[in-house]
Formats: structure tokens, C-alpha cells, sequence
């Protein structure tokens, strides 16, 4: 306190003078019309910069909740569009239930939009972490996807915490898809190496398509809902058994640059695999008898 | 100290009715106005009190302010000149020199106080011009007003200098 006080005694004059500019300024700006206005213009354009530069940085931080909201807007509309598809060649006449049947259908899952905190593409059994577990309502077996296509399904869960098989994992496959709008379904397979680039077996040989045509999610292995992108296809080949086409699919998902997904929660699964379950444990029990 | 006060109170007073009287209405060239009241800060005596200096300058230039419908202008840069005095002043003169040397041709020498009133006159119409104009637009106009108006105080200033050192 004692040298703030010498402190102050000791360069006095500066506070004085520091005072007297300030009331001088004060009066230079009240006073004279010109320098205020001079004043006041510069001032407003500086202040116009700051706030300029604020909201393009704001704009910039919520860009990543804009790119997840993109994603799950994305996965929809993908959807909505496979089925007006299918209901377009359908060539339903009466719209109001085909609307009808569209909410339904999109009514049946839910989507829990999370972000990839660990992905891996370069060895055979590549698994993905995400950031949403059981609390936020993910189960084991549900389809994880981004707004390009599949990623994966959802194969261990903690309680904030995922581990998805990726699509891109030589070990197990689930991911059942089809050619679209022609409906021959086949099991996707990865054998490795390039991570753009997977296969389609038991495309049966009477089936015809074009190759560049898409290959979406069947529908039929419960795990994602039927249209979600998977690839185009751009060879065909003959299987080894010569009885079905092997089909090279040029992947949609870059899987080396996800980062948003979805995981697509589908409220019939459990009562779809308890069917199952029932169907198989009551042909089993026929063929012991 | 009381005769040094009074001293310095006419010198405020004559020098004031002089600039708003006189010197304000000179134009020479249509650039070049005489601002004499520099002076005043001019010829503060060594180791007067700082904060007198600041405060008589301020006055000094607010009053002309008032006159010259300019407020806060010549305050602003008058307090400014009043600070710089208090330094240059101790820069020109030699280190061992008396405590209250005089700031006048006789005790400093004709060219230590013709620096000296150079420096100051022109720190003075510098700023004064800059921030009465308060843009940069018109470079050469500003510059043209700041050396002819301190180089027509110094004319002044030099002359009444040496009417009173006789």
C-alpha cells in the first residue's frame, strides 16, 4: 500500500495529465459535430467488424450440430425417397394411403444421432467406437449408418459407449442389401485391403441389372431399415461355384472420413428375432421327434 | 514564487486575448495560422511543479477552446505540449544547471532555445491540425498547415523572446 502511495506521489503528474486528456477528449467528441461524427462512424464500422467476425465464428462452432442435424435429415429423406420409389412403381392409385403407409414405415424407427471417437480401416477386423450407449437407448444388433450409406452394426454396448462392427470387418458380415429396384438381395462382404471396395455373393445368375446401379440395405435382416445406400456396383463377376453372381461394389460410406452417424433403432427387432427364434426352435424340436 | 504566479497569470491572460483577438483571424497563405499560446508552454522554468504545468496549459487551451468554438482541442494538445516541455527542457540543458533555470534566450542561449521552441511549436501544430482535421485523406494539406503556422510561432515567439531579453 506504502509503495502504491510513493508510487503514485512520485508520478502524480502523469495521473494529472492522464485525467486532463481524458476530459479534453471527452469535450473534443461532445462538443465538436465534426470530430463526433468522425468519430462515431469509425467506431460503429469497428464495432460492426467485431460483430461480423463474432458471427462467423459462432457460425463456424455450431457447424458440427448443423452436421449432424444434415445426417439425420439425410438418412430420411433417403428413405422417404426409396419408398416413394417403391411405391411409384407400385403405381398406387389411392395417395392418401400411400402417404399413410410412408408415415407408418417411417414411424417405425428411431434414429440416435452420435459422433465416431475411434475408427479403424486398415486391418481385417475393423471395429468403430461411438459415443452414444445403452442409456441414450442403443442396443446390440442395431444398424449404425451416415448420411452416405452403411457404417456398421452395433455388436458391444457399455453404458455411454458403443463398439460397432464395421462394415469394413472380414469377419462377420450382417449386412444384407439389395439391388435396387430390382429386389435380388445378397450378404456384403469384405475381404481386406481397399476400403472402398466390397462384395455382394449369391446375386442369383437369372438376375438382371445394369452395372452402376445402387445396392441398398434390403430390409429383410432387421437391422437396417430397406434403402439405406451401400455402393454402386461396378463389376460383375461369376461365383466359384458358377451358380450366382459375385458383385464388386464401390462403397458409398468413406469410411476413412466419418464422422457424424446415426444409429437407426428399430422397435420391431426384438419381436422379429423372438419370432425367429420360435420358428427355428419349433423346427428343430419337429426334426428331433 | 507569488511574483513568478502573477508573472505567469499575465502572461496566461495577454497571451489569451492576443490569440482570440488577433492571431485566430491571420490566414497566411489560407494555411497558416499563428497559435502563439504556445508560448505560454514554452517558457515554464525548470522543476516547476509538474501538475501546474499540465493544469495552466490545460486552462490555457480550454479557454482558447471556448473562444474558438473548439472545445476539448487546444486543451487536449496544449496539455500534451505542457508534458513534453517538462522533459525536453531537462534534456537541453546541461545535468549540473541551476534547479529553476528560466526558459528564455538569456539563460539558455539563442539556439538551445530556438530548438527547444522548434521542437515544442511543432509538436504543438502537429497534433493540433491532426486532430482538427481527424483524417489522413489529405495528407499534404495537414502538413502544409503544420509547418507553415509553427514555422510563423516560431517567428513570433522568437521575436517577442528577444524584446524581452534585452
Amino acid at each position: 500500500m506504502r509503495n502504491l502511495l510513493d508510487f503514485l506521489y512520485k508520478y502524480h503528474h502523469w495521473l494529472v495529465f492522464i485525467v486532463l486528456e481524458v476530459v479534453s477528449v471527452v469535450l473534443l467528441f461532445q462538443y465538436n459535430s465534426y470530430q463526433n461524427s468522425v468519430w462515431f462512424s469509425t467506431a460503429s464500422a469497428m464495432a460492426g467488424k467485431v460483430y461480423e467476425l463474432e458471427s462467423k465464428m459462432t457460425a463456424y462452432l455450431s457447424m458440427a450440430k448443423e452436421n449432424e442435424e444434415l445426417t439425420m435429415r439425410n438418412l430420411y429423406q433417403e428413405r422417404q425417397l426409396d419408398q416413394l420409389r417403391r411405391l411409384y412403381a407400385e403405381a398406387t392409385k389411392d395417395t392418401t394411403a400411400a402417404e399413410m403407409k410412408e408415415l407408418e414405415f417411417l414411424s417405425q424407427y428411431k434414429l440416435i444421432p452420435a459422433k465416431i471417437v475411434e475408427n479403424s480401416i486398415h486391418r481385417l477386423e475393423n471395429l468403430i467406437m461411438i459415443d452414444k450407449g445403452r442409456k441414450d437407448g442403443v442396443e446390440p444388433d442395431m444398424g449404425v449408418a451416415c448420411g452416405n450409406g452403411v457404417v456398421g452394426v452395433v455388436y458391444l454396448v457399455s453404458d455411454h459407449y458403443s463398439v460397432v462392427i464395421s462394415a469394413l470387418n472380414t469377419a462377420s458380415s450382417r449386412i444384407s442389401c439389395a439391388i435396387r429396384g430390382r429386389g435380388y438381395f445378397g450378404y456384403l462382404h469384405w475381404y481386406g485391403g481397399d476400403p472402398t471396395v466390397a462384395y455382394v455373393e449369391d446375386i442369383p445368375r437369372h438376375a438382371k441389372f445394369n452395372l452402376g446401379e445402387w445396392m441398398v440395405t434390403s430390409g429383410f435382416s432387421s437391422i437396417f431399415p430397406s434403402g439405406v445406400q451401400v455402393g454402386r456396383i461396378e463389376q460383375a463377376y461369376n461365383s466359384s461355384d458358377g451358380l450366382s453372381y459375385k458383385l464388386k461394389i464401390r462403397l458409398s460410406t468413406d469410411f476413412c472420413n466419418v464422422r457424424d452417424v446415426v444409429v437407426i433403432s428399430d422397435k420391431s427387432i426384438a419381436e422379429r428375432a423372438a419370432l425367429m427364434q420360435a420358428a427355428r426352435d419349433s423346427i428343430s424340436f419337429k426334426q428331433r421327434q | 514564487m507569488k511574483i513568478e504566479l502573477i508573472n505567469r497569470m499575465v502572461m496566461f491572460f495577454s497571451l489569451l486575448v492576443a490569440q482570440v483577438l488577433i492571431l485566430n483571424h491571420v490566414h497566411m497563405f489560407e494555411v497558416g495560422t499563428p497559435l502563439l499560446y504556445v508560448y505560454f508552454a514554452i517558457t515554464f522554468r525548470r522543476h516547476f511543479p509538474k501538475w501546474l504545468v499540465l493544469l495552466s496549459c490545460f486552462m490555457l487551451g480550454l479557454m482558447v477552446d471556448i473562444f474558438s468554438n473548439t472545445p476539448g482541442l487546444a486543451s487536449s494538445v496544449m496539455t500534451v505540449t505542457g508534458l513534453a516541455q517538462c522533459y525536453l527542457l531537462n534534456l537541453i540543458v546541461p545535468r549540473d544547471s541551476a534547479a529553476d533555470l528560466a526558459s528564455s534566450i538569456k539563460t539558455l542561449g539563442f539556439s538551445k532555445f530556438v530548438t527547444l521552441s522548434a521542437l515544442l511549436t511543432l509538436l504543438y501544430c502537429v497534433l493540433f491540425f491532426a486532430l482538427e482535421a481527424f483524417n489522413f485523406f489529405d495528407i499534404w494539406m495537414w502538413l502544409a498547415r503544420s509547418l507553415v503556422s509553427s514555422a510563423l510561432t516560431l517567428v513570433l515567439i522568437v521575436a517577442i523572446e528577444s524584446v524581452r531579453s534585452r
